[in-house]
Protein backbone atom coordinates (compact mmCIF):
# COMPACT_ATOMS: atom_id res chain seq x y z
CA UNK A 1 0.00 0.00 0.00
CA UNK A 2 2.83 2.32 1.12
CA UNK A 3 4.74 1.02 -1.98
CA UNK A 4 1.86 2.16 -4.14
CA UNK A 5 1.21 5.14 -2.54
CA UNK A 6 5.13 6.12 -3.26
CA UNK A 7 4.92 5.26 -6.69
CA UNK A 8 1.60 7.61 -7.19
CA UNK A 9 3.39 10.56 -5.10
CA UNK A 10 6.55 9.72 -7.79
CA UNK A 11 4.05 9.88 -10.77
CA UNK A 12 2.45 13.12 -9.74
CA UNK A 13 5.65 14.66 -9.33
CA UNK A 14 6.78 13.50 -12.66
CA UNK A 15 3.78 15.17 -14.20
CA UNK A 16 3.94 18.16 -11.97
CA UNK A 17 7.23 19.00 -13.26
CA UNK A 18 6.36 18.27 -16.83
CA UNK A 19 3.40 21.05 -16.37
CA UNK A 20 5.86 23.54 -14.55
CA UNK A 21 8.44 23.39 -17.23
CA UNK A 22 5.64 23.53 -19.85
CA UNK A 23 3.89 26.86 -17.83
CA UNK A 24 7.57 28.45 -17.84
CA UNK A 25 8.49 28.04 -21.46
CA UNK A 26 5.10 28.94 -22.33
CA UNK A 27 5.15 32.25 -19.92
CA UNK A 28 8.59 33.32 -21.32
CA UNK A 29 7.13 33.23 -24.68
CA UNK A 30 4.47 35.22 -24.30
CA UNK A 31 6.91 37.92 -22.45
CA UNK A 32 9.50 37.82 -25.55
CA UNK A 33 6.36 37.89 -27.75
CA UNK A 34 4.53 40.85 -25.87
CA UNK A 35 8.42 42.91 -26.21
CA UNK A 36 9.16 42.03 -29.27
CA UNK A 37 6.10 42.80 -30.98
CA UNK A 38 7.09 46.37 -32.01
CA UNK A 39 10.46 45.61 -33.18
CA UNK A 40 9.42 42.74 -35.50
CA UNK A 41 6.84 44.10 -36.99
CA UNK A 42 8.80 46.98 -38.71
CA UNK A 43 11.97 44.93 -38.89
CA UNK A 44 10.68 42.05 -40.22
CA UNK A 45 11.68 42.27 -43.93
CA UNK A 46 11.69 38.64 -44.46
CA UNK A 47 7.99 38.56 -44.26
CA UNK A 48 6.36 41.03 -47.21
CA UNK A 49 4.13 38.74 -46.91
CA UNK A 50 3.12 37.86 -43.66
CA UNK A 51 3.68 41.56 -43.04
CA UNK A 52 0.88 42.45 -45.90
CA UNK A 53 -1.75 40.19 -44.55
CA UNK A 54 -1.79 41.61 -40.88
CA UNK A 55 -5.23 44.27 -41.13
CA UNK A 56 -4.35 47.19 -39.47
CA UNK A 57 -6.95 48.39 -36.94
CA UNK A 58 -7.23 52.01 -37.54
CA UNK A 59 -7.65 51.39 -41.64
CA UNK A 60 -11.29 52.70 -42.35
CA UNK A 61 -11.38 49.75 -45.41
CA UNK A 62 -10.83 46.84 -42.91
CA UNK A 63 -12.86 47.72 -39.90
CA UNK A 64 -15.70 50.04 -41.33
CA UNK A 65 -16.86 47.43 -44.04
CA UNK A 66 -15.46 43.58 -43.41
CA UNK A 67 -14.38 42.15 -47.13
CA UNK A 68 -16.22 38.72 -46.61
CA UNK A 69 -14.67 37.90 -50.08
CA UNK A 70 -10.81 38.50 -48.65
CA UNK A 71 -12.08 36.52 -45.25
CA UNK A 72 -13.23 33.98 -46.96
CA UNK A 73 -9.95 33.42 -49.49
CA UNK A 74 -8.45 29.86 -48.71
CA UNK A 75 -5.27 29.31 -47.32
CA UNK A 76 -2.81 29.15 -51.00
CA UNK A 77 -0.38 26.59 -50.95
CA UNK A 78 2.92 27.78 -49.38
CA UNK A 79 5.76 28.21 -52.12
CA UNK A 80 9.44 26.54 -51.66
CA UNK A 81 11.08 29.81 -50.98
CA UNK A 82 8.54 30.39 -48.17
CA UNK A 83 8.92 26.94 -46.64
CA UNK A 84 13.16 27.03 -46.97
CA UNK A 85 12.55 30.98 -44.66
CA UNK A 86 10.31 28.74 -42.70
CA UNK A 87 12.26 25.43 -42.10
CA UNK A 88 15.50 26.10 -42.30
CA UNK A 89 15.93 28.88 -39.79
CA UNK A 90 14.69 26.84 -36.94
CA UNK A 91 18.23 25.77 -36.70
CA UNK A 92 20.55 26.95 -38.76
CA UNK A 93 21.46 29.89 -40.69
CA UNK A 94 20.09 29.98 -44.28
CA UNK A 95 22.47 28.83 -46.84
CA UNK A 96 22.75 30.42 -50.15
CA UNK A 97 21.21 28.58 -52.74
CA UNK A 98 23.92 29.67 -54.83
CA UNK A 99 26.35 27.74 -52.67
CA UNK A 100 25.76 24.02 -53.68
CA UNK A 101 25.15 22.52 -57.06
CA UNK A 102 21.67 20.51 -58.60
CA UNK A 103 23.01 17.01 -57.40
CA UNK A 104 24.32 18.34 -53.90
CA UNK A 105 21.48 20.09 -53.21
CA UNK A 106 18.85 16.44 -53.39
CA UNK A 107 21.76 14.95 -51.29
CA UNK A 108 21.96 17.77 -48.45
CA UNK A 109 17.67 17.63 -48.58
CA UNK A 110 17.55 13.94 -48.65
CA UNK A 111 19.80 14.64 -45.35
CA UNK A 112 17.68 17.45 -44.17
CA UNK A 113 14.22 15.60 -44.68
CA UNK A 114 15.36 12.85 -42.58
CA UNK A 115 17.27 14.99 -39.72
CA UNK A 116 14.72 17.31 -39.55
CA UNK A 117 11.69 15.00 -40.25
CA UNK A 118 10.06 17.44 -43.25
CA UNK A 119 7.32 16.41 -45.17
CA UNK A 120 8.39 14.77 -48.01
CA UNK A 121 5.82 17.30 -50.31
CA UNK A 122 7.82 20.31 -48.38
CA UNK A 123 10.74 18.91 -48.94
CA UNK A 124 10.60 18.25 -52.56
CA UNK A 125 8.98 22.31 -52.92
CA UNK A 126 12.30 23.08 -50.99
CA UNK A 127 14.62 21.13 -53.22
CA UNK A 128 12.90 22.59 -56.49
CA UNK A 129 13.51 26.56 -54.62
CA UNK A 130 16.99 25.67 -54.39
CA UNK A 131 17.75 24.27 -57.51
CA UNK A 132 15.95 26.64 -59.59
CA UNK A 133 17.66 29.42 -57.61
CA UNK A 134 21.14 27.62 -57.74
CA UNK A 135 21.19 28.02 -61.92
CA UNK A 136 20.94 24.27 -62.16
CA UNK A 137 24.57 23.95 -62.66
CA UNK B 1 -17.14 102.54 -134.46
CA UNK B 2 -17.08 99.43 -136.47
CA UNK B 3 -14.25 100.09 -138.32
CA UNK B 4 -12.36 100.38 -134.84
CA UNK B 5 -13.02 97.64 -133.54
CA UNK B 6 -11.64 95.69 -137.29
CA UNK B 7 -8.50 97.88 -136.94
CA UNK B 8 -7.95 96.44 -133.30
CA UNK B 9 -8.74 92.92 -134.11
CA UNK B 10 -5.98 93.07 -136.25
CA UNK B 11 -3.81 94.59 -134.50
CA UNK B 12 -4.52 91.70 -131.52
CA UNK B 13 -4.45 89.00 -134.39
CA UNK B 14 -0.76 90.56 -135.65
CA UNK B 15 0.97 90.70 -132.17
CA UNK B 16 -0.37 86.80 -131.43
CA UNK B 17 1.02 86.33 -134.59
CA UNK B 18 4.23 87.47 -134.33
CA UNK B 19 4.69 86.38 -130.53
CA UNK B 20 3.99 82.49 -131.80
CA UNK B 21 5.69 82.25 -134.86
CA UNK B 22 9.25 84.25 -133.54
CA UNK B 23 12.00 81.69 -133.76
CA UNK B 24 14.18 81.04 -130.60
CA UNK B 25 17.13 83.03 -130.33
CA UNK B 26 19.84 79.63 -129.56
CA UNK B 27 18.15 76.91 -131.33
CA UNK B 28 20.77 76.23 -133.61
CA UNK B 29 23.27 73.72 -132.38
CA UNK B 30 27.03 73.60 -132.93
CA UNK B 31 28.70 70.88 -134.09
CA UNK B 32 30.72 70.62 -131.83
CA UNK B 33 28.37 69.97 -128.85
CA UNK B 34 26.95 67.23 -131.01
CA UNK B 35 29.89 65.30 -130.79
CA UNK B 36 30.53 65.79 -127.71
CA UNK B 37 26.51 65.05 -126.39
CA UNK B 38 27.55 61.97 -128.56
CA UNK B 39 30.61 60.86 -127.07
CA UNK B 40 28.79 61.27 -123.65
CA UNK B 41 25.80 58.47 -124.69
CA UNK B 42 28.09 56.45 -126.22
CA UNK B 43 29.98 56.65 -123.01
CA UNK B 44 27.02 55.80 -120.97
CA UNK B 45 25.98 52.79 -122.74
CA UNK B 46 28.97 51.39 -122.21
CA UNK B 47 28.73 51.71 -118.67
CA UNK B 48 25.11 49.93 -119.36
CA UNK B 49 26.46 46.89 -120.65
CA UNK B 50 29.37 46.73 -117.88
CA UNK B 51 26.42 46.68 -115.01
CA UNK B 52 24.65 44.19 -116.91
CA UNK B 53 27.30 42.23 -117.23
CA UNK B 54 28.31 42.96 -113.15
CA UNK B 55 24.68 41.85 -112.91
CA UNK B 56 24.77 38.73 -114.54
CA UNK B 57 27.59 37.58 -112.27
CA UNK B 58 26.09 38.64 -109.30
CA UNK B 59 22.64 36.54 -110.44
CA UNK B 60 25.20 33.90 -111.25
CA UNK B 61 26.89 33.90 -107.05
CA UNK B 62 23.24 34.38 -105.94
CA UNK B 63 22.32 30.87 -107.60
CA UNK B 64 25.25 29.30 -106.50
CA UNK B 65 24.74 30.57 -102.79
CA UNK B 66 20.82 29.38 -102.94
CA UNK B 67 22.39 26.09 -103.87
CA UNK B 68 24.76 25.74 -100.96
CA UNK B 69 21.74 27.00 -98.97
CA UNK B 70 19.68 23.94 -100.21
CA UNK B 71 22.12 21.47 -99.74
CA UNK B 72 22.69 22.88 -95.96
CA UNK B 73 19.32 22.66 -95.39
CA UNK B 74 19.27 19.28 -96.19
CA UNK B 75 22.08 17.77 -94.38
CA UNK B 76 20.42 19.97 -91.04
CA UNK B 77 17.23 17.84 -92.11
CA UNK B 78 19.09 14.88 -92.20
CA UNK B 79 20.75 15.31 -88.75
CA UNK B 80 17.70 16.12 -87.15
CA UNK B 81 16.25 13.27 -88.45
CA UNK B 82 18.41 10.89 -87.24
CA UNK B 83 18.74 12.37 -83.64
CA UNK B 84 14.79 11.78 -83.30
CA UNK B 85 15.69 8.41 -85.08
CA UNK B 86 18.42 7.58 -82.20
CA UNK B 87 16.28 8.88 -79.36
CA UNK B 88 13.65 6.47 -80.16
CA UNK B 89 15.88 3.11 -79.99
CA UNK B 90 16.32 1.99 -76.98
CA UNK B 91 19.92 1.52 -75.70
CA UNK B 92 20.47 -2.13 -74.26
CA UNK B 93 22.41 -1.10 -71.37
CA UNK B 94 21.50 2.12 -69.44
CA UNK B 95 23.29 4.92 -70.26
CA UNK B 96 25.52 6.91 -67.47
CA UNK B 97 23.74 9.69 -66.01
CA UNK B 98 26.24 12.65 -65.88
CA UNK B 99 24.51 14.31 -62.58
CA UNK B 100 24.54 10.48 -60.71
CA UNK B 101 28.32 9.51 -60.22
CA UNK B 102 29.86 8.79 -57.26
CA UNK B 103 31.81 12.01 -56.94
CA UNK B 104 27.92 14.30 -57.69
CA UNK B 105 26.44 12.17 -54.88
CA UNK B 106 29.17 12.28 -52.29
CA UNK B 107 28.97 15.19 -49.96
CA UNK B 108 30.96 16.35 -47.28
CA UNK B 109 29.26 18.97 -44.39
CA UNK B 110 29.71 19.48 -40.92
CA UNK B 111 32.09 22.59 -38.38
CA UNK B 112 34.80 22.70 -37.23
CA UNK B 113 35.45 24.60 -34.07
CA UNK B 114 38.50 26.13 -32.08
CA UNK B 115 37.56 26.70 -27.93
CA UNK B 116 39.56 29.30 -25.52
CA UNK B 117 38.46 28.74 -22.04
CA UNK B 118 38.97 29.94 -18.43
CA UNK B 119 37.79 27.74 -15.50
CA UNK B 120 37.19 29.05 -12.34
CA UNK B 121 40.84 27.57 -10.43
CA UNK B 122 42.61 26.65 -13.78
CA UNK B 123 44.60 28.39 -16.20
CA UNK B 124 43.16 30.05 -19.44
CA UNK B 125 44.28 28.73 -22.54
CA UNK B 126 43.13 27.25 -26.03
CA UNK B 127 41.44 24.34 -24.96
CA UNK B 128 39.86 22.20 -28.12
CA UNK B 129 39.62 21.90 -31.76
CA UNK B 130 37.38 20.19 -33.34
CA UNK B 131 36.63 18.83 -36.49
CA UNK B 132 33.08 17.66 -37.02
CA UNK B 133 32.77 16.01 -40.39
CA UNK B 134 29.03 14.21 -41.89
CA UNK B 135 29.93 12.27 -44.98
CA UNK B 136 26.78 12.29 -46.65
CA UNK B 137 26.27 9.48 -49.58
CA UNK B 138 23.64 9.12 -51.51
CA UNK B 139 23.07 5.97 -53.55
CA UNK B 140 19.96 6.87 -55.56
CA UNK B 141 16.62 8.87 -54.69
CA UNK B 142 15.73 6.77 -51.71
CA UNK B 143 18.69 5.68 -50.21
CA UNK B 144 21.60 7.97 -48.39
CA UNK B 145 24.42 6.71 -46.15
CA UNK B 146 25.40 9.36 -43.42
CA UNK B 147 28.23 9.00 -40.96
CA UNK B 148 29.36 11.92 -38.53
CA UNK B 149 32.69 11.95 -36.84
CA UNK B 150 34.48 13.93 -34.08
CA UNK B 151 38.01 14.97 -33.79
CA UNK B 152 39.10 16.50 -31.33
CA UNK B 153 42.70 17.42 -30.43
CA UNK B 154 42.58 18.50 -26.22
CA UNK B 155 44.86 19.00 -23.75
CA UNK B 156 46.65 15.50 -22.46
CA UNK B 157 47.17 16.98 -19.15
CA UNK B 158 44.95 16.32 -15.71
CA UNK B 159 45.46 18.62 -12.83
CA UNK B 160 48.57 21.23 -12.87
CA UNK B 161 51.14 19.15 -12.21
CA UNK B 162 50.37 15.61 -13.95
CA UNK B 163 51.79 15.82 -17.12
CA UNK B 164 50.99 17.84 -20.21
CA UNK B 165 51.13 17.02 -24.43
CA UNK B 166 47.61 16.79 -25.96
CA UNK B 167 46.36 13.72 -27.35
CA UNK B 168 43.54 13.41 -30.25
CA UNK B 169 40.28 11.88 -30.01
CA UNK B 170 38.29 10.21 -33.05
CA UNK B 171 34.72 8.95 -32.77
CA UNK B 172 31.90 8.45 -34.72
CA UNK B 173 28.79 10.66 -33.55
CA UNK B 174 26.77 8.87 -35.83
CA UNK B 175 26.84 6.19 -38.79
CA UNK B 176 23.29 5.07 -39.99
CA UNK B 177 21.74 3.90 -43.38
CA UNK B 178 18.39 6.28 -44.31
CA UNK B 179 16.03 4.41 -47.19
CA UNK B 180 13.16 6.32 -47.94
CA UNK B 181 10.46 4.08 -48.02
CA UNK B 182 7.75 6.27 -49.27
CA UNK B 183 6.26 9.83 -48.25
CA UNK B 184 5.76 9.47 -44.98
CA UNK B 185 7.73 6.41 -43.66
CA UNK B 186 11.82 6.60 -43.56
CA UNK B 187 13.59 3.48 -42.70
CA UNK B 188 16.42 4.24 -40.29
CA UNK B 189 19.38 1.78 -39.17
CA UNK B 190 22.49 1.84 -37.79
CA UNK B 191 24.44 3.83 -35.01
CA UNK B 192 21.66 6.50 -34.92
CA UNK B 193 21.12 10.08 -33.00
CA UNK B 194 18.14 9.30 -31.23
CA UNK B 195 15.29 11.73 -31.01
CA UNK B 196 15.08 12.46 -27.24
CA UNK B 197 14.02 16.07 -27.35
CA UNK B 198 15.79 17.54 -30.23
CA UNK B 199 19.42 18.85 -28.99
CA UNK B 200 20.68 15.06 -30.16
CA UNK B 201 20.22 15.97 -33.51
CA UNK B 202 20.39 19.58 -33.70
CA UNK B 203 22.78 20.32 -31.40
CA UNK B 204 26.06 20.51 -33.61
CA UNK B 205 28.71 23.14 -32.72
CA UNK B 206 27.26 24.86 -35.71
CA UNK B 207 24.25 24.33 -34.90
CA UNK B 208 24.25 25.27 -30.93
CA UNK B 209 24.58 29.22 -29.99
CA UNK B 210 26.39 28.79 -26.59
CA UNK B 211 29.29 26.55 -26.83
CA UNK B 212 28.91 23.85 -24.63
CA UNK B 213 25.75 21.38 -24.44
CA UNK B 214 23.15 21.52 -21.39
CA UNK B 215 23.65 19.25 -18.87
CA UNK B 216 20.57 17.35 -19.21
CA UNK B 217 21.95 16.46 -22.62
CA UNK B 218 25.42 15.43 -21.79
CA UNK B 219 24.81 13.33 -18.85
CA UNK B 220 21.36 12.79 -18.97
CA UNK B 221 20.01 11.35 -22.10
CA UNK B 222 22.10 8.75 -24.52
CA UNK B 223 22.92 10.62 -27.77
CA UNK B 224 23.07 8.03 -29.91
CA UNK B 225 22.34 4.25 -30.27
CA UNK B 226 22.32 0.82 -32.72
CA UNK B 227 19.38 0.30 -33.85
CA UNK B 228 16.68 0.67 -36.37
CA UNK B 229 14.01 3.63 -36.31
CA UNK B 230 10.87 4.44 -38.30
CA UNK B 231 9.91 8.19 -38.65
CA UNK B 232 8.18 10.34 -40.49
CA UNK B 233 6.02 13.41 -40.85
CA UNK B 234 2.19 13.88 -42.15
CA UNK B 235 2.16 17.28 -43.36
CA UNK B 236 -1.38 19.27 -41.63
CA UNK B 237 -3.16 21.80 -44.25
CA UNK B 238 -1.14 23.77 -47.18
CA UNK B 239 0.17 26.22 -44.25
CA UNK B 240 3.92 23.94 -43.44
CA UNK B 241 2.13 22.42 -40.58
CA UNK B 242 3.14 19.04 -39.58
CA UNK B 243 3.18 16.14 -37.40
CA UNK B 244 6.26 14.19 -36.69
CA UNK B 245 6.64 11.12 -35.49
CA UNK B 246 9.59 8.82 -34.57
CA UNK B 247 10.10 5.35 -33.24
CA UNK B 248 12.66 3.15 -32.59
CA UNK B 249 13.97 0.04 -31.03
CA UNK B 250 17.73 0.75 -30.06
CA UNK B 251 20.28 -1.61 -27.55
CA UNK B 252 20.01 0.97 -25.06
CA UNK B 253 22.15 1.84 -22.37
CA UNK B 254 24.51 -0.77 -19.91
CA UNK B 255 26.16 -1.40 -17.43
CA UNK B 256 29.71 -0.41 -17.08
CA UNK B 257 31.07 -3.55 -14.76
CA UNK B 258 27.50 -5.45 -15.63
CA UNK B 259 26.29 -5.31 -12.42
CA UNK B 260 22.41 -3.50 -11.22
CA UNK B 261 24.34 -1.67 -8.27
CA UNK B 262 24.32 1.93 -8.75
CA UNK B 263 27.65 2.98 -8.24
CA UNK B 264 30.97 1.18 -9.31
CA UNK B 265 33.40 -0.18 -6.99
CA UNK B 266 35.86 3.40 -8.13
CA UNK B 267 33.00 5.45 -6.82
CA UNK B 268 31.84 6.15 -10.24
CA UNK B 269 28.48 5.95 -11.44
CA UNK B 270 27.56 2.13 -13.20
CA UNK B 271 25.34 3.59 -15.82
CA UNK B 272 26.28 3.67 -19.02
CA UNK B 273 24.02 5.69 -21.47
CA UNK B 274 26.22 5.26 -24.76
CA UNK B 275 28.31 2.03 -24.15
CA UNK B 276 26.30 -0.91 -24.92
CA UNK B 277 27.29 -1.02 -28.51
CA UNK B 278 26.50 -4.79 -29.21
CA UNK B 279 30.49 -5.68 -29.59
CA UNK B 280 32.16 -7.35 -26.44
CA UNK B 281 35.77 -6.96 -25.85
CA UNK B 282 36.30 -10.85 -26.49
CA UNK B 283 35.17 -10.04 -30.45
CA UNK B 284 31.86 -11.59 -30.02
CA UNK B 285 28.49 -9.59 -30.76
CA UNK B 286 25.50 -9.35 -28.88
CA UNK B 287 23.73 -7.16 -26.78
CA UNK B 288 24.91 -6.79 -22.92
CA UNK B 289 21.24 -7.37 -21.89
CA UNK B 290 18.73 -10.04 -23.12
CA UNK B 291 16.09 -6.90 -24.51
CA UNK B 292 16.77 -3.91 -26.32
CA UNK B 293 15.03 -0.41 -25.38
CA UNK B 294 12.29 1.03 -27.11
CA UNK B 295 11.54 4.67 -28.06
CA UNK B 296 9.95 7.14 -29.70
CA UNK B 297 9.13 10.83 -30.41
CA UNK B 298 5.57 12.86 -31.63
CA UNK B 299 6.16 16.34 -32.26
CA UNK B 300 3.78 19.08 -33.60
CA UNK B 301 5.25 22.24 -35.97
CA UNK B 302 2.78 24.85 -36.42
CA UNK B 303 4.22 27.95 -38.46
CA UNK B 304 1.70 30.48 -38.28
CA UNK B 305 3.02 33.22 -40.08
CA UNK B 306 6.94 33.31 -41.78
CA UNK B 307 9.40 33.23 -39.10
CA UNK B 308 6.77 32.62 -36.31
CA UNK B 309 6.78 29.33 -35.70
CA UNK B 310 5.91 27.04 -32.68
CA UNK B 311 7.47 23.47 -31.87
CA UNK B 312 6.17 21.09 -29.36
CA UNK B 313 7.72 17.55 -28.69
CA UNK B 314 7.24 14.59 -26.55
CA UNK B 315 9.75 11.49 -26.08
CA UNK B 316 11.14 8.76 -24.34
CA UNK B 317 12.92 5.47 -24.14
CA UNK B 318 12.92 2.34 -21.53
CA UNK B 319 15.11 -0.38 -21.52
CA UNK B 320 16.86 -2.81 -19.38
CA UNK B 321 20.59 -1.36 -18.17
CA UNK B 322 22.23 -4.02 -16.16
CA UNK B 323 23.25 -7.30 -17.93
CA UNK B 324 21.01 -9.67 -15.79
CA UNK B 325 17.60 -7.46 -17.48
CA UNK B 326 16.61 -6.88 -13.45
CA UNK B 327 16.31 -3.12 -13.89
CA UNK B 328 14.77 -0.64 -16.61
CA UNK B 329 16.45 2.44 -17.29
CA UNK B 330 13.51 4.91 -18.43
CA UNK B 331 13.27 8.48 -19.84
CA UNK B 332 10.85 11.20 -20.88
CA UNK B 333 11.19 14.60 -22.41
CA UNK B 334 9.16 17.16 -22.99
CA UNK B 335 11.00 19.66 -25.88
CA UNK B 336 9.56 22.88 -27.30
CA UNK B 337 11.02 26.02 -29.54
CA UNK B 338 9.26 29.41 -30.62
CA UNK B 339 10.26 31.59 -33.02
CA UNK B 340 8.88 34.87 -32.81
CA UNK B 341 10.22 37.02 -35.80
CA UNK B 342 13.00 36.61 -37.59
CA UNK B 343 14.79 38.02 -34.41
CA UNK B 344 13.62 35.97 -31.07
CA UNK B 345 13.94 32.16 -30.58
CA UNK B 346 12.99 30.62 -27.37
CA UNK B 347 13.67 26.92 -26.94
CA UNK B 348 14.55 24.49 -24.37
CA UNK B 349 14.21 20.71 -22.63
CA UNK B 350 13.07 19.06 -19.63
CA UNK B 351 13.93 15.55 -18.93
CA UNK B 352 13.07 13.04 -16.22
CA UNK B 353 15.01 9.75 -16.08
CA UNK B 354 14.99 7.16 -13.31
CA UNK B 355 16.58 3.39 -13.59
CA UNK B 356 15.98 0.61 -10.73
CA UNK B 357 19.05 -0.57 -9.12
CA UNK B 358 20.45 -3.64 -6.78
CA UNK B 359 21.42 -1.52 -3.55
CA UNK B 360 19.94 1.91 -4.07
CA UNK B 361 16.84 1.42 -4.75
CA UNK B 362 15.33 3.99 -7.52
CA UNK B 363 17.65 6.69 -8.97
CA UNK B 364 15.89 9.21 -10.70
CA UNK B 365 18.18 11.97 -12.34
CA UNK B 366 16.45 14.63 -14.06
CA UNK B 367 17.22 18.25 -15.58
CA UNK B 368 15.69 21.43 -17.49
CA UNK B 369 16.99 23.80 -19.87
CA UNK B 370 15.69 26.66 -21.57
CA UNK B 371 17.73 29.08 -24.02
CA UNK B 372 16.74 32.74 -25.23
CA UNK B 373 18.58 34.32 -28.16
CA UNK B 374 17.87 37.97 -29.75
CA UNK B 375 19.28 39.11 -33.12
CA UNK B 376 20.10 43.28 -32.35
CA UNK B 377 18.76 43.40 -36.36
CA UNK B 378 15.82 43.62 -34.80
CA UNK B 379 16.53 47.12 -33.01
CA UNK B 380 16.70 48.98 -36.66
CA UNK B 381 19.91 50.28 -35.41
CA UNK B 382 21.77 50.44 -39.12
CA UNK B 383 24.40 49.24 -37.53
CA UNK B 384 26.74 46.49 -39.10
CA UNK B 385 28.28 45.53 -36.37
CA UNK B 386 25.93 45.45 -33.95
CA UNK B 387 23.19 44.06 -36.73
CA UNK B 388 25.29 40.99 -36.31
CA UNK B 389 24.58 40.27 -32.78
CA UNK B 390 22.49 37.89 -31.29
CA UNK B 391 22.55 37.96 -27.36
CA UNK B 392 22.27 34.53 -25.91
CA UNK B 393 21.12 33.47 -22.21
CA UNK B 394 20.41 30.23 -21.19
CA UNK B 395 19.67 28.79 -17.76
CA UNK B 396 19.91 24.26 -16.90
CA UNK B 397 20.03 22.83 -14.12
CA UNK B 398 21.11 18.50 -13.65
CA UNK B 399 20.15 16.34 -10.33
CA UNK B 400 22.08 13.18 -11.02
CA UNK B 401 20.25 11.14 -8.66
CA UNK B 402 23.40 10.48 -6.88
CA UNK B 403 23.52 13.47 -4.60
CA UNK B 404 25.13 15.97 -7.10
CA UNK B 405 22.78 19.42 -7.77
CA UNK B 406 24.29 21.72 -10.36
CA UNK B 407 22.46 25.29 -11.37
CA UNK B 408 23.99 26.79 -14.38
CA UNK B 409 23.26 30.43 -15.66
CA UNK B 410 24.40 31.65 -18.60
CA UNK B 411 25.01 34.86 -20.54
CA UNK B 412 26.46 34.99 -23.84
CA UNK B 413 26.63 36.36 -27.47
CA UNK B 414 27.15 35.27 -30.95
CA UNK B 415 28.78 37.38 -33.71
CA UNK B 416 27.84 36.14 -37.38
CA UNK B 417 31.03 36.95 -39.81
CA UNK B 418 28.76 35.24 -42.38
CA UNK B 419 25.66 33.03 -42.61
CA UNK B 420 28.66 30.22 -41.96
CA UNK B 421 31.39 31.70 -39.72
CA UNK B 422 30.47 32.78 -36.12
CA UNK B 423 31.85 33.57 -33.39
CA UNK B 424 30.93 33.03 -29.89
CA UNK B 425 31.45 33.98 -26.03
CA UNK B 426 29.34 33.15 -23.17
CA UNK B 427 29.94 33.61 -19.12
CA UNK B 428 28.60 30.65 -17.20
CA UNK B 429 28.03 30.99 -13.24
CA UNK B 430 27.49 27.55 -11.70
CA UNK B 431 26.11 26.93 -8.31
CA UNK B 432 26.63 23.02 -7.92
CA UNK B 433 27.28 20.81 -4.79
CA UNK B 434 27.72 16.83 -4.33
CA UNK B 435 29.94 14.86 -5.27
CA UNK B 436 30.61 15.74 -8.81
CA UNK B 437 30.24 19.22 -8.31
CA UNK B 438 31.54 21.66 -11.08
CA UNK B 439 33.40 24.58 -10.69
CA UNK B 440 32.24 27.96 -9.88
CA UNK B 441 31.83 30.02 -13.12
CA UNK B 442 33.25 29.45 -16.51
CA UNK B 443 34.46 31.35 -19.70
CA UNK B 444 34.39 30.03 -23.04
CA UNK B 445 35.22 32.03 -26.12
CA UNK B 446 34.42 29.62 -29.65
CA UNK B 447 35.36 30.42 -33.82
CA UNK B 448 32.65 27.70 -35.17
CA UNK B 449 32.19 27.32 -39.15
CA UNK B 450 29.51 25.07 -40.74
CA UNK B 451 30.04 23.93 -44.23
Amino acid sequence: MKANRNHTEKLFSVVRRFLTAGAGVTTIAGVVYMASCHTSAAGDTNAPVAAASIPKATDPKTTAKPDKKVEAQPKRELSGAELYAIHCNRCHAERYPAEFTDGQWKTLMTHMRVRANLPAKQARLILDYLQDESGHY
Amino acid sequence: MKIRSVIWGIVAAGCTLTIAFSPPASAAVSDEDFNALKKLVTEQGQKIDQLEKTNALDQQQIQQLQQQLGQTQTVATNAAQKVETLSQIQPTYPLPNPTAGATHNFMVVGDAEVQFGKTAGQHSGFALADFAPIFLFRANDNVLFEAGFDTTLQNAGGPPGTGGGANTSFSMSFGQLDYLLNDYVTVIAGDMLLPLGTYNERGAGWLNKIPDAPLLDDQLIPGSGIGAQLRGAVPVGEGGQSLTYAVYGANGPGSVDGTGNALQASGAPNLDLGGNVGILGDGTQQNLHSNPSGGGRIGWFYPWKLHHDIELGISGQSGEWDDAGNHLWSAAVLDAAVHLGPYVEIKGEYANTWYGTDDSGTIHPHGVWVQAGYKLAGLNLNLPLVNDVELVGRYDNLNDGLGTKTDRYTGGFVYYLNNTLWFEGDYEYLSSHGPAGLPPNDFILQLSYGF
